[in-house]
């Protein structure tokens, strides 16, 4: 049983990623979940769908992740993917501004339409094409030194975060930056009340049993190969 | 009661199970053309032309040409069907004559028994046809023997010795009245004519087939065999050896042999068995393009695979981009797709079919769907291939909106709520989403979702017997689940059922069994079974009506969360608008481009109906009613564009000035010779179908197409809804009178030079006189507050009390044109050519009609030097004011002078003796005046400060400006009855209103016109000045008259016009024409005669094997259709002689239609 040895409660959590074709949605999953890169993944037809487990210090989170397709025409089928999601990753490219734009679309189309108190992470992703890549501080620099790829600031995105509530992270899915951060930060801005126990006496065996099916299923994982989070 | 319960049944029969959707006309009654070329797979281009029942006879060896063996060969009654290039023989017996009921003509989509939507029998591509004779009848019958160019190439032909060619030869019994036997023989007869030219065609795309090189005698092997997918080079998927393909490979051979290859096979039960076990993988590609009819498409356009690349070479599209970034992802398993050489065949064509389809241009999972392809067939054969899948098989499934996906996601969850409600309720309890799960399965077609070879053998039957398939195979999955899917509580845990149920499909669906074979069924081969068996229930038919039954739903659903989308994404200027004002514009302006789609759809049928009564029917075949459908947002972005008719429809239902005054054609000419120069382009539309539907028609004016071009921010010709909310924003959302002033002067600021010259001056007011022609809106100061200011001493008072606001414009616009002129600024010379053109335009007027008394009012010209408004406006704004426009900026600063109200109230077409005195007095010394202002030989043009001055020095243009503009665009609430005005004192009408703006104009231009020696016709200011005091009170009177006449004829036509749009005749009765069940006799059983085949008895399992069990023995059944077959009377027909035909071009075939008695 995967969760015998955890004394924490343990909760799931559904989560939806959100945002433009490539900016690097499945590359984030990929990594928080395999702690894996690959440069050419195979398209995501609808969604797909992929679990992993963060551990608080007082509880056990477990990521039900909906990777969501990002060709512009799947948007119509992005209802079904964040319904009763309980956080959602609104990805964007920090080298394409229009996806900032679309990010912004998909957030006002989660506050207005997604469950209420829904948790919302703003990620701008491919910090490593930009000058701030090799150091950890990624806020703060203006981004138009020479040779940079930026083209979306941080301020300009860290601004519009703030006025509309949502957490804001810059990663990079390549070196694995910021990564499990955004989900750990997510973990923890859940309202421990909007948590159902997963496992709790109404699930049985069964529960358990396609639990033992998904690890499975999701291949091998190496759940130390974290650096941030400790799951 | 029996009989009570058996009637209620039968009355829910009738009723319409869809009605009350909000379905179009093709929806619920498809044409007959488009079941035609559903059931036999065949383009657009054809349609159905003769039918007739008919007895097919196929003999038992090809080899042998005797007329013996006619008596024993195969027999399947049918119908006989013929089209522009195609003959086509079936053993369902479907009708698809025009009075044949639509039931009739879908029986095909009904129970297929693995028979297939086409039934038993062929599809011949009339240039395949090598002869046709008509037979020595026996016991009177009517028949023909047909022979094909199967087999046969060009070189064979030629040679004389035709011994040794296995020539296809059938017989065909036609069972009817000898008059429609000759009917449908001389059908055939012009078609075969008309087809000797596409012989060649045929024979280069058949050469391209496999089956050609696979029958081939061995000697001539040794060219290189044709392009069958990238599995030649890299290796097909799988096990050859478990596939058992060489085994399958040598019955195909077999049966191609009997029954003809590619264009000219000939479909028999066994076909369809030979289908359900697997194809093999060299004839699959070729195959999957029969089945599905995609081999048509080639054959009509062979050259269009490459001629698209050629022509888009080197060009970029978004389309392009999206295929870029997912070429290296299509099945990266198979190791063709690691390859430059994969990869490029799936560049190619995706890249060829987003430019023949730009509605559709790529969506993700098309590129894992035609990776598939590829590994079987040629690029071409993929590239129609996908076309036929996103137009026929899975209509919608990758368009912009994926409407088809969703659809068929609903369709697919009412299937399991109907046949496993247990598993449903459970879906339900716990939350999972199906769709979430399934999606995937249809939209790529089963090929990421089980291992290919299993995806390989789903699209196998798929492509025989269309989207059906994909619902089955999907209930059959979810069935053998149910006991673990029943156990999983969540999205995620159904989602591992059934991922590991997809790896393991080729493990023994009975491990633990004793008995081997039972233990050597695979899981597979189980899904097949329980997916045919099981679910046989589930036919196209059934599909077709969730389909229908969900669509509507569905649409909606896309489109609100569209809309909800295109809303929020409007940009900063949707701010200046009200949530409620966004969503009307959506509604109208999708609303209008959808209506007009559907109009413009009915016109077409309405002439193809008419070309086809004048038995033109060459005009008809160009109209494709089979095409793909459009209009609605749900189903793509196909109508995302405004056109400028579209756009004056679009305001036509909101604001009154946008409605034309002349609705009905042969008054709108006369109307039209009346105002010659100033509303001439009337357009001339087809007298019986009105383009605008029953709205009324929205006018043309000059203003509108300046709103157009202003709005149409990227030049495109086009407005898309972000130009037209911003347009909108611009006018109505600040809701401040500067900002339209502004924008009314930019409108008609050409050049954006920040003036406006002389023409633009009358544009101007042309403008406002039809914007105001139906009466001013909004908040408007009453006039009788304004009467009570003005004096008396220049109207002669009195007068003004009856006069209505829209009278009282007329008056204000004509006051602007003066003012304007009086302190427009010169301009620089090279403005002459415009003026010379303001001239003759001018001239070309009627001149005599010219009554203008405004010119005439004496406060015309002192009411500017009391303006005084915006005299901070001009001083500040523009610094560049000319000296000219300052210098007449007295500084009184006294408020609103009363004289404005005056100025305006005088202006009424009812001048009685002491306005006109009054206005004679002063006329002439003012009249000079003007002249010197409006001489061409000095250019001129007003500013914008100037404009605004103007405009704010008059009342009532100031408030027209401020309210009642903005207020006339009805955006929420519209016209509410369309044109029909509310009190006859309100309106001006058009006619009189065209009077009152050419006098207007005419006379503020009028001693111009005279001026530089005009030709005649032109006169003089002084004498229309005489005219009016002369005829004063007559020319009021008839101006009345006029306006009253206009206006009863408004009121008449602005009834909603109520067009008789003729039914069409297609569906009269219902009665359902009986046809007793395919009962008759069975087609001969299958007797494989051992001796001259190459097929070992071991082959032969395949086909009682499990797969096989899949398959239908009902298929066998083949119909005899009801009618005894009717021997025509008379032996000896009129002298049918054979048209013998050397002519074919090259091809030289020998097309023998040999009719004798």
């Amino acid at each position: 049983m995967a969760d015998s040895g955890a004394p924490k409660p343990s909760s799931s959590v559904k989560l939806v990623l959100l945002g433009e074709a490539a900016v690097g949605k499945s590359s984030l999953v990929l990594r928080f979940v395999n702690n894996d890169f690959q440069e050419n993944k195979e398209p995501t037809i609808g969604a797909a769908f992929l679990t992993q487990k963060c551990n608080l210090p007082t509880r056990t989170i477990k990521f039900e992740i909906w990777d969501t397709a990002g060709q512009e025409r799947f948007a119509s089928l992005a209802p079904m993917y964040y319904r009763n999601a309980q956080a959602a990753l609104v990805v964007y490219d920090l080298t394409k501004p229009t996806s900032l734009i679309k990010a912004k679309h998909w957030v006002a189309e989660l506050q207005r339409q997604a469950s209420p108190g829904i948790v919302i992470a703003l990620v701008g992703n491919k910090l490593d094409l930009t000058n701030d890549a090799a150091g950890g501080d990624g806020e703060g620099a203006g981004g138009d030194g020479e040779g940079d790829a930026r083209k979306v600031t941080t301020e300009e995105a860290k601004s519009y975060a703030e006025e509309e509530g949502l957490l804001f992270f810059e990663t990079s899915a390549k070196t694995g930056y910021n990564v499990t951060e955004v989900f750990t930060a997510i973990a923890n801005a859940i309202p421990e009340t909007s948590l159902k126990t997963a496992r709790g006496p109404g699930a049985s065996s069964a529960a358990a049993r396609t639990e033992e099916q998904r690890v499975n299923l999701n291949g091998p994982r190496d759940p130390n190969a974290k650096e941030g989070c400790a799951c | 009661m029996l009989n009570l319960s058996s009637f209620v049944q039968k009355a829910q029969q009738l009723l319409d199970p869809n009605q009350g959707l909000n379905l179009t006309d093709s929806d619920r009654n498809p044409s007959k053309a488009s079941l035609f070329q559903a059931q036999f797979r065949l383009p657009a281009s054809q349609h159905p032309l003769y039918e007739i029942t008919a007895e097919l006879t196929i003999p038992l060896a090809n080899a042998t040409q005797s007329d013996r063996d006619r008596e024993r060969g195969y027999q399947y009654a049918g119908k006989l069907h013929l089209s522009e290039s195609y003959l086509c023989f079936s053993t369902t017996p479907s009708s698809f004559l025009q009075s044949a009921s639509t039931p009739t003509s879908s029986i095909f989509t009904g129970q297929t028994h693995g028979g297939g939507p086409s039934g038993n029998g062929f599809t011949f591509p009339l240039s395949s046809i090598r002869r046709v004779e008509r037979l020595h009848s026996q016991n009177f019958q009517f028949a023909l023997a047909i022979s094909t160019w199967n087999g046969i190439s060009q070189e064979a032909a030629k040679e004389k010795d035709k011994k040794d060619l296995r020539e296809q030869r059938i017989t065909i019994q036609l069972a009817s009245s000898r008059q429609a036997c000759e009917r449908f023989c001389d059908g055939l007869k012009k078609g075969l004519r008309t087809n000797v030219g596409n012989v060649a065609k045929l024979k280069k795309v058949m050469s391209e087939c496999y089956s050609e090189y696979l029958l081939r005698p061995e000697e001539q092997k040794n060219a290189t065999p044709p392009d069958a997918g990238l599995g030649l080079i890299f290796k097909y998927p799988g096990d050859p050896k478990k596939l058992r393909d060489r085994a399958k490979m040598r019955l195909w051979a077999e049966y191609l042999r009997d029954n003809g290859r590619n264009a000219t096979l000939i479909r028999q039960p066994t076909f369809h068995k030979l289908i359900r076990v697997g194809l093999p993988n060299r004839l699959r590609g070729e195959m999957w393009e029969l089945t599905s009819g995609s081999l048509y498409l080639r054959l009509e356009n062979p050259t269009l695979y490459a001629d698209t690349l050629a022509k888009h070479s080197g060009m970029e599209s978004l389309a392009i981009d999206e295929i870029e970034k997912d070429l290296n992802r299509s099945l990266p398993e198979y190791p063709g797709f690691q390859s430059e050489e994969g990869i490029g065949r799936l560049r190619r064509v995706l890249t060829a079919y987003s430019w023949v389809n730009a509605d559709v241009g790529y969506c993700q999972a098309m590129n894992i769907v035609v990776a598939a392809l590829l590994i079987y067939m040629s690029e071409a054969q993929a590239f129609f291939l996908l076309s036929t899948l996103c137009d026929r098989l899975v209509p919608g499934y990758y368009s912009t909106t994926m409407y088809g996906t969703l659809l068929d996601q609903k369709v697919f969850e009412s299937l399991v709520e109907k046949t496993m409600p247990i598993l449903w309720e459970h879906l339900v309890k716990s939350d999972v989403q199906l769709s979430v799960v399934s999606l995937p399965w249809f939209l790529s077609l089963y090929i990421n979702s089980m291992p290919l070879v299993f995806a390989f053998r789903v699209l196998d039957v798929f492509f025989v017997e269309g989207p059906k398939v994909l619902f089955q195979v999907g209930l059959a999955i979810l069935r053998i689940n149910g006991e673990e899917l029943l156990d999983a509580a969540d999205d995620g845990a159904f989602i591992s059922v059934l991922k590991s149920y997809f790896s393991r499909l080729d493990e023994s669906a009975h491990p633990k069994s004793e008995n081997p074979k039972l233990r050597a069924v695979t899981r597979f081969q189980e899904l097949m079974v329980v997916a045919f068996k099981e679910f046989s229930a589930i036919t196209h038919n059934s599909i077709t009506e969730l389909r229908l039954k969900n669509k509507d739903a569905v649409l909606n659903n896309i489109e609100s969360f569209a809309k909800r989308t295109a809303i929020r994404n409007l940009g900063p200027d949707s701010k200046l608008l009200s949530a409620d004002e966004l969503a009307a514009l959506y509604d109208r302006f999708y609303g209008v481009l959808y209506e007009r789609q559907q109009r413009d759809h009915i016109i077409k049928q309405e002439q193809a109906r008419r070309a086809k009564n004048n038995r033109s029917r060459a005009a008809v075949e160009a109209h494709d009613d089979h095409g793909v459908e459009k209009g609605r947002v749900g189903l793509g972005p196909s109508t995302s564009l405004m056109d400028y008719d579209a756009f004056r429809e679009f305001l036509a239902g909101m604001s009154k000035w946008a409605i034309s005054d002349a609705p009905s054609t042969p008054r709108r000419e006369t109307v039209g010779d009346k105002q010659a120069g100033f509303y001439a382009s009337f357009r001339r539309t087809d007298a019986t179908l009105s383009p605008w539907g029953a709205g009324p028609e929205p006018a043309n004016h000059e203003f509108l197409e300046r709103l157009f071009r202003k709005w149409d921010v990227g030049s495109a010709s086009a407005l898309t809804l972000q130009n037209v909310v911003s347009g909108m924003a611009r006018i109505k959302g600040k809701r401040d009178i500067m900002g339209t002033i502004n924008y009314f002067f930019e409108l008609h600021d050409d050049d954006g030079d920040g003036k406006v010259d002389r023409e633009g001056i009358l544009r101007m007011s042309e403008a406002l006189l039809f914007l105001s022609r139906r009466g001013l809106e909004g908040t408007l100061s009453p006039s009788s507050s304004s009467l009570t200011l003005s004096t008396d001493n220049v109207n002669g008072g009195g007068e003004a009390p009856g006069q209505s606001v829209n009278e009282r414009f007329l008056g204000s616009v004509s006051a602007f044109i003066r003012r304007c002129f009086e302190y427009a600024d010169p301009d620089h010379p090279q403005n002459q050519n415009a003026i010379q053109d303001v001239q003759e335009r001018l001239d070309a007027q009627k001149l005599e009609d010219i009554v203008d008394e405004e010119l005439a009012d004496p406060d015309a010209f002192a009411i500017g030097d009391d303006d005084d408004e915006d005299d901070d406006l001009l001083t500040m704004e523009s610094p560049t004011a000319s000296p000219k426009t300052a210098a007449i900026r007295p500084d009184k600063k006294s408020g609103q002078p009363p004289e404005l109200q005056l100025n305006s109230s005088s202006s009424g077409l009812r001048a009685d003796d002491d306005g006109m005195s009054a206005r004679r007095r002063v006329s002439k010394a003012q009249s000079e005046k003007a002249n010197a202002a409006l001489d061409p030989s000095n250019p001129l043009h007003i500013t914008l400060p100037t404009f605004r001055m103007v405009v704010l020095a008059d009342e009532l243009l100031e408030q027209f400006f401020e309210s009642s503009f903005p207020t006339s665009f009805h955006i929420i609430e519209g016209l509410a009855s369309s044109a029909t005005p509310t009190s006859a004192s309100s309106l001006t009408t058009f006619s009189s209103l065209g009077i009152g703006a050419g006098r207007a104009v005419n006379a503020a231009l009028g001693g111009t016109a005279g001026a530089p020696g005009a030709p005649a016709g032109g006169r003089g200011l002084r004498g229309v000045l005489d005219n009016i005091v002369t005829d004063g009170m007559r020319v009021a009177a008839e101006v009345r008259r006029r306006m009253e006449e206009a206006q009863r004829e408004l009121e008449k036509n602005a009834l909603p016009g109520q067009r008789n749009e003729d039914e069409d005749d297609e569906d009269e009765d219902d009665a359902g024409i009986e046809r007793p069940p395919g009962a008759g006799k069975s087609g001969g059983a299958y007797s494989g005669d051992a001796e001259r085949r190459s097929v070992r008895s071991s082959d032969r399992d395949l086909l009682t094997g499990a797969d096989a069990e899949a398959s239908d023995a009902t298929a066998a059944a083949a119909g005899r259709a009801s009618g005894s077959l009717e021997g025509g009377s008379g032996g000896n027909g009129p002298g049918n002689d054979g048209s013998g035909k050397g002519a074919g071009a090259g091809a030289g075939k020998v097309v023998g239609v040999e009719f004798d008695g």
